[in-house]
C-alpha cells in the first residue's frame, strides 16, 4: 500500500466511457482518494453510463436513466473531479500537464488514456463528397446519434446495404429492417461472425438470416462507394457492384489514438501497454485504446478485467493483467448464440460437435490438452453457463463428453427396498436400514413409532418418504 | 420409576432444540421435548449431547503454566487466580489497559456474554474485547443495521416459513447444520411452496431443493444484483411498497444496470433461464431470503447481503407475513451473543460505545463515569493479529473459543498465542487453544448451570440445571467473580445467573434490544419470549409490520457492488478453496470430536474435490492428500463426490493440528463488520508424502 502522505499526488483520467468511469468505480473501492486527487476528463456532458446497453435504449426496452451507472453526483460524494463535457486536446509530458478544450490545464503526476475507440471504417474510395465531408447516406454505428440518423434515412430508402458481417453488422441490418428498406449485408470472407463462428455455423446463420429477408454477399471485398453527393450504390475488388440508396460501415472499431500519437507515446493499432497496463512511467492506458500482447479488445468484460489491475498497480497492489479470454452471447435475428474462445480447430484439437440442420441447432467444442478452448451454441445456447465455467476457469472436462452438451440422467440406483442392512438411511441420525426393519419387525406399523423408536426421521426429515417405503 | 425431568435445550447451534435431560439408570439421557421449533426432532448430535457429562476427558482442576516451557500441572483456583492477577497487573503497568484483550464466545449464555463485557470495560478497563461471532453472522448484522435500523437474525418465527410460496437460501447447507429447521420447509413445499438454495456444492440441502443455482465460489453478490437486474427488466417491482416503506432505490437502481443477465450468467455460471425463472418465482407471491455462512462469510460479506436485501425490497418481500430477510445465525447464542457487548463496538441492548447517549445510560448503570467506559477496541481478527506487535495484546482471556482453530491463517494465529505473556483460556476440555495457555480454567457444561440463549428467531429461552458441575469445576461467571473480588470488585461482577439477568434486564431497558420484560418464569411460560419486550409489554414475533427501525420507519437499500474476491485461483494455486461444516461436527470440534458416535458418522478429516479433478490428479477415494495455499497447508482424507465443481476443493473446519482447514483461510477483512473471508481463497492439492500419512 502507498503510505498516506500531506501531499496527494495527481492522477489524471483521459476519459469516461466504460473505460474510464469503471476505473474510477475501481478506484474509489480501493479507497485511493486517500493517496490521489482525481481529476476524469469526459468528451459528454454527464457521469457515466453503460454503453453496452445502448442498443437497448434505442429499441424502446429500457429507460435512458437505467443505463446510467454514476450520474454527477456519485463524481461529487466521492471527492473525484470529473471535468464533464470537456475534451482533452493536448498532453505535454515533458512538463506533465494536460489541456482540455474549455480551458483547463491540469498537472499530472500520474496519467492514464482511457480514450476509447470510434468506428472503424476501411480505405475505400468514394467516401466523401466533393466538399469533404462523409457522403450523405453513408453511415457508422457507434452512438445514439448514429443511430437516429439510420433511422430518419431509412424511412426513404429502398435498398440499404451494411458493410461487415460481424456482430455489429448484423446488429445493423436487424435494425435497418424494421424501417422497412430491402436490406443486403456484404461481408468480405466467407463466413458470417468469422470472428466468432466455424464454416458450419457461419452457413447456418446465414441460411437463417437470409430466411427473414437479408441477403447476404460473402467475399465481397468494397472497393468504392458509388454516387456524386449521396451513395447511390457499392463497388468490390472482384468488379461487381450492388445499387444502393444508403450504407452502414460496420466494420469494427478503431481505437482513439490521436491525442497519445501527438504527444509522442508507443503506437502500434493501439497505445502499447505492458501487463501492468503501463505505457511508460507515470502514464497507463486502458480499454480499447490500450494494445496488449498484440490484442486490442472491444468487448466490455476484457476492458473491466483491465481497469481492475490498473486499479490495484495504481493503489500500490501486485496485479498483472495476461490477456482475457473472449466470450460472447447474444440473440442475433432471433438466433440465440453463444461463442468463446478459438473455435476453428488447428491440428491435434480434440473436436466435439452436434449439428440438427433442420432446426438450426449447432454445437461444437474444440478441446486442446484436455481443457476447452473454444465452444459454439448456435439454437439451443441453454449450457452457455457451464461451457463459460469450464473455459473461463480452465477445468478439467468430464469423460463424458456429451454431458457438456445436454442433461444427462444418472442411473435409477437402489430402491430403498434392496439397501442393504447396513446402508445409512437417516444421515442426522445414522440410522441404518437394518436398524428400521428390525423395529418393524418388533411391531411398528406406523412411520410416527418407527420415528420414535429409532429417531430416524427426526432430524432434517428428508428420509421419511424412505420410511413409508419400508412400511408399505 | 420415573425420573425428575430437566426442560433445557441443545448444547450446540443456533437452532436451540426443546430437549428434555433425565437419568437412566444412573446414565444421562435425552428425551423428546414438544418444544415449537423443534417439535421434538432433533439431529445426532442433540441426542448424544450428554455423552460429555460423564466424560473421563473433562477438565477438572485449574492448570499452570508457571514459565514458557514448563509443562501445564494442576493447580488450585486460588494459585490460578492469584497468578493471572499478578500478571496481568504487571503488563497493564507496563503495556497499558488494553494490553489485555478478552475474546468471547457465541456459545456464551446472554448472562455471562453480558458480564464478560462489562468485566472487561468496568474491572479490566479495556477496549479490546470481542467474540467469535465475527467469525459466525457479523456481516449479516451489519447489513441488517444498514438496511432495517435493527439486527435480529429472524424477523419471523421460524413456523412461518412453512407458509411462504418461495425461499431463497443463500449459502446455508440446513439439512446438515442444524436438521430439524428441514421440517418447516418439507411443509413450505407440501403446501406447493419452491426452495431455491444457492451454493457452490450440491449439498444435502441444494439436492433437495427445486432449484439449485450452484454459482462460482465468492460470486454471491452478482447473484443479488443479477436478480435485481431481471425484476427490473421485466417489470416485477413492487413500485407502491418502494415508494411508501423504503428510501434510497435509485443507488440500487444503479448498482445493478452493469449487472445483465449475459454478464451475471459467465460471472456466476448460473444459466440465465434459471436467473429469470428464480426472480419470476420470488416476485410472485410470498417470498423469505435467507442467509448464511456461504454468503455472510466473504470480504464483501455484509455487502453480499445488502445485495439479496436490496432484492427482496425491490419485490416488495419485507415488513408484511410470511415474507422477509432473515439470516440464519450458526452459533447456539449468536444472537444473544451479539446483543449485550462483548463485542468491540457495542454495549448491552444492542448499544453503540461510540454513541454518547448510549455511554451514559450503561455508565450509570454500572456505576462509572461515562469517560471510565472504554472506546471501541478492536476487532475479533485484529485482536488476534495484534498479539505480541507494538501497541498490541500481550495477554488475552479465551471463553468459549478455540481460536487456534476457528480463526484464519491459524498457523499465524497459533505461534502468536504461545508467545503471549498470559494466555487464559476457560473450557471444559484441553482445546486446542487451551493447549497453548498458562492457565487453563475448568467450566461448567452447558447442563451444569442455569442461563438464557437467544435462538436464531430473536427467541429468548432458558436452560435449566440437570446436575451440579464435579468437583473443581466453576462457572465462567464465578471465576470472574473470584478475579474481580481480588481487585475488589467483586459487587460489580455478581456470580448467580438470575442476579446476572436481572441486571441485564435493566441495562437494557429502553435500548433496542430491551429484555427488561423476559423473566425465566416468562419464558417456561411462554416457551420462549422474542425480544424486544419492554416490561409490561407483549413481546415481538414479528417484526417490521409496522415499520422498519430505522428513525424513519423506511428500509434503506444501498449500492453494492461486485469488485472481485480478495485472492483468485491462478496459475500457483489453481483451485479455490472453499471451507464448512459437517452434520455430526460442530464448529472446532471441542465438544463433537469427543463423542465416539459422531466421531464414526463423520468420519476422519477430508477434502472433497470432483472425479474429473481427481483422475486427472491421480487421486483415489480414501488417499491423504494436502492441500495448500500461501499462508498454510492441511492433511485429510481425499473424498471424491461429483456435487463440487472440478475446479473447487472443500474442506470442513472442525479438526485441528495439521487438519484444519484454517490454516489455508485468508485473513481478508469485511471492511464493515470486519468477517473474514472463509469461503473462498487459491489453494493447490497433492498426495500427501509417506510421513504426512504416517503422522
Amino acid at each position: 500500500m502507498i503510505p498516506e502522505s500531506t501531499q496527494k499526488k495527481k492522477l489524471v483520467v483521459i476519459g469516461n466511457g466504460m473505460a474510464g468511469g469503471r476505473l474510477a468505480a475501481e478506484l474509489v473501492a480501493r479507497g485511493a482518494t486517500k493517496h490521489y486527487d482525481i481529476s476524469i476528463f469526459g468528451d459528454e456532458p454527464g457521469g457515466s453510463y453503460n454503453r453496452i446497453l445502448l442498443s437497448d435504449v434505442l429499441n424502446g426496452s429500457k429507460m435512458p436513466e437505467s443505463i446510467v451507472i454514476h450520474p454527477l453526483e456519485w463524481y461529487e460524494a466521492n471527492h473525484l473531479t470529473l471535468h464533464a463535457g470537456e475534451r482533452v486536446i493536448a498532453v505535454d509530458r515533458m512538463n506533465r500537464l494536460v489541456q482540455g478544450d474549455r480551458g483547463t490545464t491540469l498537472h499530472y503526476d500520474t496519467l492514464v488514456f482511457a480514450t476509447g475507440s470510434r468506428a472503424f471504417i476501411p480505405p475505400m474510395e468514394g467516401l466523401s463528397a466533393p466538399w469533404g465531408e462523409r457522403k450523405s447516406g453513408v453511415f457508422v454505428m457507434r452512438t445514439l446519434r448514429d443511430c437516429a440518423g439510420i433511422a430518419g434515412y431509412a424511412q426513404k430508402a429502398q435498398r440499404a446495404i451494411v458493410v461487415g458481417g460481424g456482430l455489429l453488422g448484423l446488429e445493423a441490418a436487424r435494425g435497418l429492417m424494421e424501417h422497412g428498406a430491402a436490406v443486403h449485408l456484404v461481408h468480405r470472407s466467407n463466413c458470417l461472425m468469422s470472428a466468432q463462428l466455424d464454416q458450419v455455423s457461419g452457413k447456418f446463420l446465414k441460411d437463417t438470416v437470409e430466411k427473414m429477408g437479408i441477403t447476404v454477399h460473402l467475399d465481397k471485398d468494397t472497393k468504392a462507394i458509388l454516387g456524386e453527393e449521396s451513395a447511390t450504390g457499392l463497388a468490390f475488388s472482384d468488379g461487381t457492384e450492388l445499387p444502393c440508396d444508403m450504407v452502414v460501415v460496420a466494420c469494427g472499431i478503431a481505437a482513439n489514438i490521436e491525442l497519445a500519437r501527438e504527444a509522442g507515446l508507443a503506437i502500434e493499432k493501439a497505445i502499447v501497454v505492458d501487463d501492468q497496463m503501463q505505457v511508460e512511467e507515470n502514464i497507463y492506458a486502458v480499454g480499447e485504446c490500450a494494445q496488449h500482447r498484440g490484442e486490442v479488445y472491444g468487448l466490455v468484460a476484457p476492458i473491466w478485467e483491465q481497469a481492475r489491475v490498473l486499479a490495484d498497480v495504481l493503489t500500490g497492489r501486485t496485479a498483472a493483467y495476461s490477456g482475457s479470454k473472449l466470450a460472447v452471447k447474444l440473440k442475433v435475428m432471433g438466433v440465440e448464440l453463444a461463442s468463446m474462445g478459438r473455435t476453428r480447430e488447428r491440428e491435434g484439437d480434440e473436436i466435439v460437435c452436434y449439428q440438427e440442420a433442420q432446426r438450426g441447432r449447432y454445437k461444437k467444442l474444440v478441446i486442446r490438452d484436455g481443457r476447452l478452448a473454444g465452444a459454439i451454441l448456435l439454437g439451443d445456447v441453454r449450457k452457455t453457463a457451464t461451457l463459460a465455467q469450464f473455459f473461463d476457469r480452465q477445468m478439467p472436462l468430464p469423460e463424458e463428453r456429451a454431458s457438456l452438451f445436454f442433461d444427462i440422467g444418472k442411473g435409477a440406483g437402489n430402491t430403498t427396498k434392496a439397501l442393504p442392512d447396513d446402508a445409512t438411511v437417516c444421515n442426522c441420525n445414522g440410522v441404518s436400514a437394518g436398524k428400521i426393519r428390525a423395529c418393524i419387525k418388533e411391531g411398528a406399523n406406523e412411520i410416527s413409532l418407527v420415528m420414535a423408536s429409532t429417531k430416524a426421521g427426526t432430524g432434517c426429515g428428508s428420509c421419511k418418504s424412505q420410511l413409508r417405503e419400508f412400511l408399505g | 420409576m420415573s425420573q425428575p425431568k430437566t426442560a433445557t435445550h441443545c448444547p450446540y447451534c443456533a437452532m436451540q432444540c426443546g430437549m428434555n435431560l433425565t437419568q437412566h439408570e444412573g446414565n444421562w439421557v435425552v428425551e423428546a421435548r414438544d418444544f415449537p421449533t423443534n417439535r421434538g426432532g432433533m439431529c445426532r448430535k442433540g441426542w448424544t449431547s450428554v455423552a460429555l457429562l460423564e466424560s473421563p476427558q473433562r477438565l477438572t482442576s485449574p492448570l499452570l503454566r508457571r514459565e514458557k516451557d514448563a509443562p501445564l500441572q494442576s493447580v488450585s483456583w486460588d494459585e490460578a487466580l492469584d497468578f493471572i492477577v499478578g500478571k496481568v497487573e504487571q503488563i497493564q503497568d507496563k503495556w497499558g489497559r488494553d494490553a489485555v484483550g478478552v475474546f468471547g464466545g457465541g456459545g456464551l449464555t446472554n448472562e455471562k456474554a453480558y458480564l464478560l463485557g462489562k468485566f472487561a470495560r468496568v474491572v479490566l478497563k479495556t477496549a479490546n474485547i470481542d467474540y467469535n461471532g465475527r467469525f459466525c453472522m457479523a456481516s449479516a448484522a451489519a447489513a441488517g443495521n444498514k438496511a432495517f435500523g435493527i439486527d435480529r437474525g429472524l424477523p419471523f418465527p421460524m413456523q412461518d416459513i412453512a407458509q411462504a410460496d418461495a425461499v431463497l437460501l443463500i449459502g446455508s447447507n440446513i439439512a446438515e447444520t442444524m436438521p430439524p429447521i428441514m421440517q418447516w420447509f418439507e411443509k413450505l413445499r407440501e403446501n406447493g411452496g419452491k426452495l431455491i438454495v444457492v451454493d457452490p456444492r450440491a449439498t444435502p440441502t441444494a439436492q433437495n431443493a427445486d432449484y439449485h443455482l450452484q454459482i462460482t465460489p465468492g460470486t454471491d453478490l452478482v447473484l443479488a444484483n443479477g436478480l435485481l437486474h431481471i425484476a427490473i427488466e421485466e417489470g416485477l417491482l413492487d413500485e407502491a411498497f418502494i415508494a411508501t416503506r423504503t428510501t434510497d432505490f435509485e443507488c440500487a437502481r444503479r448498482a445493478v444496470a452493469s449487472y445483465w443477465p449475459a454478464r451475471v450468467e459467465r460471472i456466476t455460471g448460473v444459466d440465465e433461464a434459471n436467473l429469470r425463472d428464480v426472480t419470476r418465482l420470488l416476485a410472485r407471491a410470498n417470498s423469505m431470503f435467507l442467509t448464511a455462512r456461504g454468503a455472510e462469510q466473504h470480504a464483501n460479506g455484509t455487502e453480499t447481503v445488502l445485495g439479496f436485501i436490496n432484492l427482496a425490497l425491490g419485490l416488495g418481500k419485507a415488513g408484511k407475513f410470511y415474507n422477509g430477510y432473515g439470516c440464519l445465525t450458526g452459533q447456539g447464542n449468536g444472537q444473544g451473543g451479539r446483543e449485550h457487548g462483548q463485542k468491540a463496538d457495542q454495549l448491552p441492548g444492542y448499544r453503540k460505545i461510540e454513541n454518547e447517549t448510549h455511554r451514559r445510560e450503561v455508565a450509570a448503570h454500572w456505576g462509572i463515569s461515562p469517560d471510565e467506559l472504554p472506546r471501541a477496541g478492536k476487532s475479533a481478527y485484529e485482536l488476534l493479529d495484534s498479539m505480541g506487535e507494538a501497541d498490541g495484546l500481550r495477554a488475552l482471556f479465551v471463553m468459549g473459543s478455540n481460536v487456534a482453530v476457528s480463526s484464519p491463517s491459524a498457523g499465524k494465529i497459533r505461534r502468536k498465542l504461545a508467545a503471549l505473556e498470559l494466555l487464559v483460556v476457560s473450557d471444559l476440555f484441553l482445546s486446542e487453544t487451551a493447549e497453548l495457555a498458562d492457565v487453563v480454567l475448568p467450566a461448567t457444561q452447558w447442563a451444569e448451570e442455569q442461563g438464557t440463549m437467544t435462538n436464531l428467531e430473536g427467541r429468548v429461552l432458558l436452560r435449566n440445571q440437570a446436575k451440579t458441575p464435579p468437583e473443581g469445576v466453576w462457572s465462567d461467571a464465578q471465576f470472574l467473580n473470584a478475579l474481580a473480588k481480588r481487585w475488589g470488585q467483586g459487587e460489580r461482577i455478581p456470580s448467580e445467573p438470575r442476579v446476572i439477568f436481572d441486571e441485564l434486564r435493566r441495562v437494557t431497558k429502553g435500548a433496542l434490544a430491551d429484555y427488561s420484560g423476559i423473566t425465566y418464569e416468562r419464558i417456561t411460560q411462554n416457551k420462549g419470549v422474542f425480544w424486544p419486550c419492554r416490561a409490561g409489554y407483549d413481546d415481538t414475533p414479528r417484526l417490521f409490520h409496522d415499520r422498519f427501525a430505522h428513525p424513519d420507519g423506511r428500509a434503506r437499500f444501498h449500492d453494492v457492488q461486485f469488485f472481485g474476491l480478495p485472492e483468485e485461483p491462478d496459475t500457483e494455486y489453481p483451485f479455490f478453496f472453499t471451507t464448512g461444516r459437517v452434520m455430526s461436527q460442530y464448529q472446532s470440534g471441542t465438544q463433537t470430536r469427543r463423542i465416539p458416535e459422531l466421531n464414526a458418522m463423520s468420519g476422519p478429516p477430508f477434502v472433497e474435490l470432483h472425479p474429473d479433478l481427481a483422475l486427472e490428479m491421480g487421486i483415489s477415494e480414501g488417499d491423504m492428500v494436502r492441500v495448500t495455499s500461501r499462508r498454510g497447508s492441511a492433511t485429510g482424507c481425499a473424498k471424491i463426490s461429483d456435487g463440487i465443481r472440478a475446479d473447487t476443493l472443500f474442506m470442513p473446519f472442525h479438526w485441528g493440528g495439521h487438519h484444519s482447514a484454517n490454516l489455508l483461510t485468508i485473513p481478508a477483512l469485511d471492511p464493515t463488520s470486519k468477517m473474514p473471508e472463509f469461503k473462498v481463497c487459491a489453494a493447490k492439492i497433492e498426495k500427501a508424502t509417506e510421513v504426512e500419512r504416517d503422522s
